[in-house]
């Protein structure tokens, strides 16, 4: 049997978590193949209906990352991704999808290591719920 | 509410006509069908209408997004029979005021809810696969609802909602508990409106709790905003320092 | 169909090394649109730049796509070679597959190659969705604000104003100067600190165009580049100035030992700024112990501090001149360069002593009958060597501010994990923030020496000319607009907007959400908020977003085994 291997979606905002996972790479920090990064300008701006959709269609974990509160390049736009992803785990749970398949979390500039830490927890946290089972699910 | 043909359905009736035999006993989702009307009834007199309590909830949702003007509406309060709190798996069944009927308790819980929250996850998605596999997207749901306030739903759309036929899979569920998330007045029209039975109000109640555990906000007060809409100032969030700078 | 072109950049060995560029280039061919994939060793280099030129116009391609670095850095670049090729520069999109693949999986080299693929389809499917855009300008304020009245601050002011620029230099202190005030000479010619300063503050006095605010703090900020209003402090009065561009010169603090090396206890025990404040008073130093990376190079303050060694230097050679003696207590004497390494061998020819110590076996300083004695194991000889002095000093690190959280709130720019700001880029753009407009110098970037600070002041204040000069900004066209059609007025966008950008108003008989896209910053933040997905935000469709997701299911749940 070959390792499950899952695959995740991550939303980046340009000014911190984007540059954090930039810093990564530049630090050359190894993690795993799985997250595919999409960068957006703010995390408020990541519709949860892109992570409910991702979520239906089989990706078996969506990380949104941004600046830490209080650092926003947008002064409040943070404010709202904290608000709204929450909730967006919450209705994951009451259909029975385990909510740690989405993550919210603040990477800054500044932390390579931070991106590093979280991804590879996220892909780890991740592998051990196994695939998600929306993917086998034809409605 | 007048019968006719056997059949029960809303009735407008003008200044001076005479209301004849009309039925309360039915439940009916008139906010909605008033949103419809609103735009056509420009004389800008004042409109009177039937509220329950989860009607005067959708209003406080209207009223709050500026579609009604407040001061045309009248509120005739009516409260639910006992009957009609049961089948809705109603806590919060009495208007302000109370034109029309005895005024009953709340029921406590909904037993499909407690049932859910208590199997596995697995399970619970087992049953939720099978009731979702019943949509056949005919909009039902939306069309009734009285706080859907889009002309065009965008789970129309293929943006979101990528199968092509019916059923639709599982984000067009996940999309419109989301977008009823700060809003749903636990009317329980979505469910009753459904032809293939999927128990929707209970869907709308786990999500309600959930919000309201979060967030100490219930959708249907015209004063509060949705925390969804609001900044975090003055809120403890945990875990969000910086611990490089 | 549009006609894609997709460029695969080998970035030498930093991507081809791990993602094999030929095999994602191979399956960029296939991707529904591409009518060309092609792969360059240096795709940001003269020729590579030229190849996809030549590439655009032979195949008439409408949307670029290219496989590479970041576009944090690179965009612009790209960007202008499509509107070279007359290819709308909003047509383009950048994939980064170095940064976020083949650096960071390294030892993976066929999994990073299928992910490359991956991002390269999810890259395509939102270049086939892109639209051309047109930008905005927008005026510039004439006028510049320099945060810090240190030695960095006063020599971006001074340039800036004498490029005609009206220039607000604000200060916290009541005095300019900052540490520059403390010291007495400047290695390695002993320049007068003192001259070096009345002269840089004479030009700044004797500026019509400079405005010096004492006492002052900047307590808010709104606007972008071009179009800033800052909130000052003025001896607590509340001061309003505009201006279209920001220095930060906050400078740095030396770190206070707390009791280590008999700081504080021993008599004689002093920071190597004191030291200068006694030299600078005249007193005569007597036998003088230097200890170096006193709080620094060691776990929690990993940095190396830069300027000690130097300094060490500069005033153990001092001391001789005053007739004491001078050891140098070091882990490493890091004398780079051409003059500073000249000074060490000055110091060490005319007798400056200097021991080599290890964090195993640190100096012990104690309180002694004829005043001070340091015990330390010599490193070289391998033995315990004790020596009696007059004064001691510890070499200190430079540290960040205090409020350098405070700044960095108030600009929005990041810091390091040590405090001290970081700029956009290293190396392509040293003296600027990733955030237009906002520009940084001196100490408050790292430690750096007199020579250093004068030259990223010099760096700093001609950058900020740029904006100013030009008298116009171009605004990037990523702001966002509202459908009509689908708007129905919820209002949940006009709630959401940080910038109260978005109105509701009456636009053919039906109310609908307006942006205006002066006030629009493009964070895309009304986009989640509505529920009808009307509002769109330019660059960062829902269409374009989707078509990603749907690209990454298909890419990595459907073809894979």
């Amino acid at each position: 049997m070959t390792e499950f291997k899952p695959t995740i979606l991550a939303f980046c905002c340009n000014w911190c978590s984007y540059a954090g996972a930039d810093l990564a790479g530049v630090s050359r920090l190894q993690m795993p193949t799985n997250v595919h990064v999409v960068r957006v300008m703010c995390s408020a701006s990541v519709k949860p209906e892109y992570v409910m959709k991702a979520i239906s269609q089989g990706i078996d974990g969506v990380l949104v990352l941004g600046c830490h509160i209080g650092d926003c390049h947008y002064m409040t736009g943070n404010h709202r991704t904290a608000k709204r992803i929450p909730v967006v785990q919450k209705i994951l749970k009451d259909v029975g999808i385990d909510e740690k398949r989405v993550r919210l979390d603040w990477v800054s500039a500044a932390e390579g290591e931070k991106f590093q830490k979280v991804i590879t927890e996220f892909v780890d946290e991740v592998a051990k719920l196994g695939p998600n089972p929306l993917r086998e699910v034809a409605f | 509410m007048r019968e006719e043909h056997g059949n029960v359905a809303p009735v407008m009736i003008a200044k001076g006509e005479d209301p004849g035999d009309v039925r309360t006993d039915v439940p009916y989702q008139l906010m909605t069908i008033l949103s419809n009307l609103y735009p056509w009834m420009s004389d800008g007199k004042k409109i009177a209408v039937l509220t329950r309590r989860c009607d005067e909830k959708a209003l406080a949702e209207i009223f709050k997004r500026g579609y009604f003007d407040r001061a045309r509406i009248v509120q005739i309060g009516l409260a639910c029979s006992k009957e009609q709190i049961a089948a809705c798996r109603c806590s919060d069944p009495v208007p302000s005021t109370v034109d029309i009927g005895e005024p009953h308790a709340g029921v406590g819980s909904d037993a499909l809810s407690e049932k859910l929250m208590n199997m596995s996850s697995e399970e619970r998605l087992r049953f939720w696969i099978y009731q979702f596999r019943k949509c056949n997207k005919c909009f039902a749901c939306t069309a009734n609802c009285p706080v859907c306030f889009c002309d065009e739903c965008v789970l129309e759309e293929r943006t979101f909602v990528p199968e092509r036929g019916v059923p639709p899979g599982m984000s067009f569920h996940l999309i419109r508990a989301y977008h009823l998330a700060d809003k749903c007045i636990e009317c329980g029209e979505c469910e009753r409106s459904c032809p293939a039975g999927i128990p929707l109000l209970t869907f709308r109640k786990l999500v309600a709790k959930d919000f309201r555990d979060m967030y100490k906000f219930s959708p249907g007060d015209d004063k509060n905003v949705s925390p969804l809409l609001t900044t975090l100032e003055g809120e403890a969030l945990e875990g969000d320092e910086c611990n490089e700078c | 169909m549009p006609r894609i072109g997709v460029f695969i950049c080998h970035c030498g060995h930093n991507i081809a090394s791990t993602v094999s560029v030929e095999e994602v280039a191979k399956f960029a061919a296939t991707l529904p649109g591409v009518v060309i994939a092609d792969h360059n060793l240096y795709s940001c280099s003269e020729e590579g730049l030229n190849s996809i030129r030549k590439s655009i116009e032979q195949n008439k391609l409408d949307r670029v796509v290219v496989a590479a670095c970041t576009p944090r850095t690179h965009e612009p670049l790209f960007r202008s070679v499509c509107e070279q090729a007359g290819v709308n520069k909003y047509l383009f999109e950048f994939v980064n597959i170095r940064e976020h693949c083949s650096w960071i999986h390294a030892k993976e080299p066929s999994s990073a190659t299928e992910k490359a693929k991956r991002l390269v389809a999810m890259g395509v499917s939102k270049a086939a969705l892109l639209e051309p855009q047109t930008e905005g300008e927008s005026n510039v304020i004439p006028a510049a604000l320099v945060i810090g009245g240190g030695l960095a601050g006063l020599r971006a002011t001074a340039s800036l104003a004498a490029q005609g620029i009206e220039t607000h230099l604000i200060e916290k202190e009541p005095r300019l100067g900052g540490l520059l005030n403390d010291i007495t000479t400047l290695a390695p010619y002993s320049e007068s600190a003192d001259t070096l300063l009345q002269e840089l503050v004479d030009e700044v006095r004797g500026s019509k165009r400079a405005h010096i605010h004492l006492n002052s703090k900047l307590r808010g900020l709104t606007g972008f580049v071009g179009n800033f209003k800052a909130t000052l402090d003025e001896a607590g009065k509340k001061k309003e100035i505009e201006i279209g561009a920001i220095i930060v010169a906050t400078g740095a603090n030396e770190l206070q030992p707390e009791g280590e090396y008999g700081y504080g206890s021993v008599p004689g025990v002093v920071t190597q700024l004191e030291f200068e404040r006694t030299l600078k008073r005249g007193e005569k130093p007597g036998d003088t112990v230097f200890i170096q990376c006193v709080g620094s190079r060691q776990p929690g303050r990993e940095y190396c501090s830069r300027i000690c060694c130097n300094t060490s230097l500069k005033n153990a050679l001092k001391v001789l001149e005053a007739g004491g003696t001078a050891t140098i207590i070091h882990r490493d004497i890091m004398s780079y360069g051409t003059v500073w390494e000249e000074m060490y061998r000055k110091a060490s020819e005319k007798g400056v002593r200097f021991i080599r110590y290890t964090l195993n076996d640190i100096p012990h300083v104690r309180s002694h009958a004829s005043g001070t004695a340091v015990d330390v194991f010599d490193e070289t000889l391998g033995e315990r060597i004790h020596l009696d002095a007059n004064r001691v000093v510890l070499a200190t690190p430079l540290i960040s501010q205090k409020d350098s959280a405070e700044v960095g709130k108030l600009l929005k720019v990041p810091r390091d994990k040590h405090g001290f700001f970081l700029e956009a880029h290293v190396k392509l753009r040293p003296v600027e923030f990733a955030t237009d407009g906002v520009f940084i110098c001196g100490t408050a970037r790292w430690p750096s020496s007199v020579r250093e600070t004068l030259s990223q002041a010099l760096g700093a204040a001609a950058k900020a000319a740029i904006p100013i000069k030009r008298g116009k900004v171009v605004i990037e066209s990523i702001t966002a607009w509202a459908d009509p059609d689908k708007c129905a007025a919820c209002g949940n966008c006009v709630a959401s907007c940080p910038y109260e950008a978005i109105e509701i108003l009456e636009q053919d008989g039906k109310r609908v959400a307006k942006v205006n896209e002066t006030q629009c910053k493009g964070c895309g933040t009304c986009v989640a908020a509505c529920p009808n997905d009307a509002m769109q935000q330019r660059g960062f469709t829902t269409r374009q977003l989707s078509a990603m997701i749907d690209s990454l299911v298909k890419h990595a749940l459907e073809e894979s085994p």
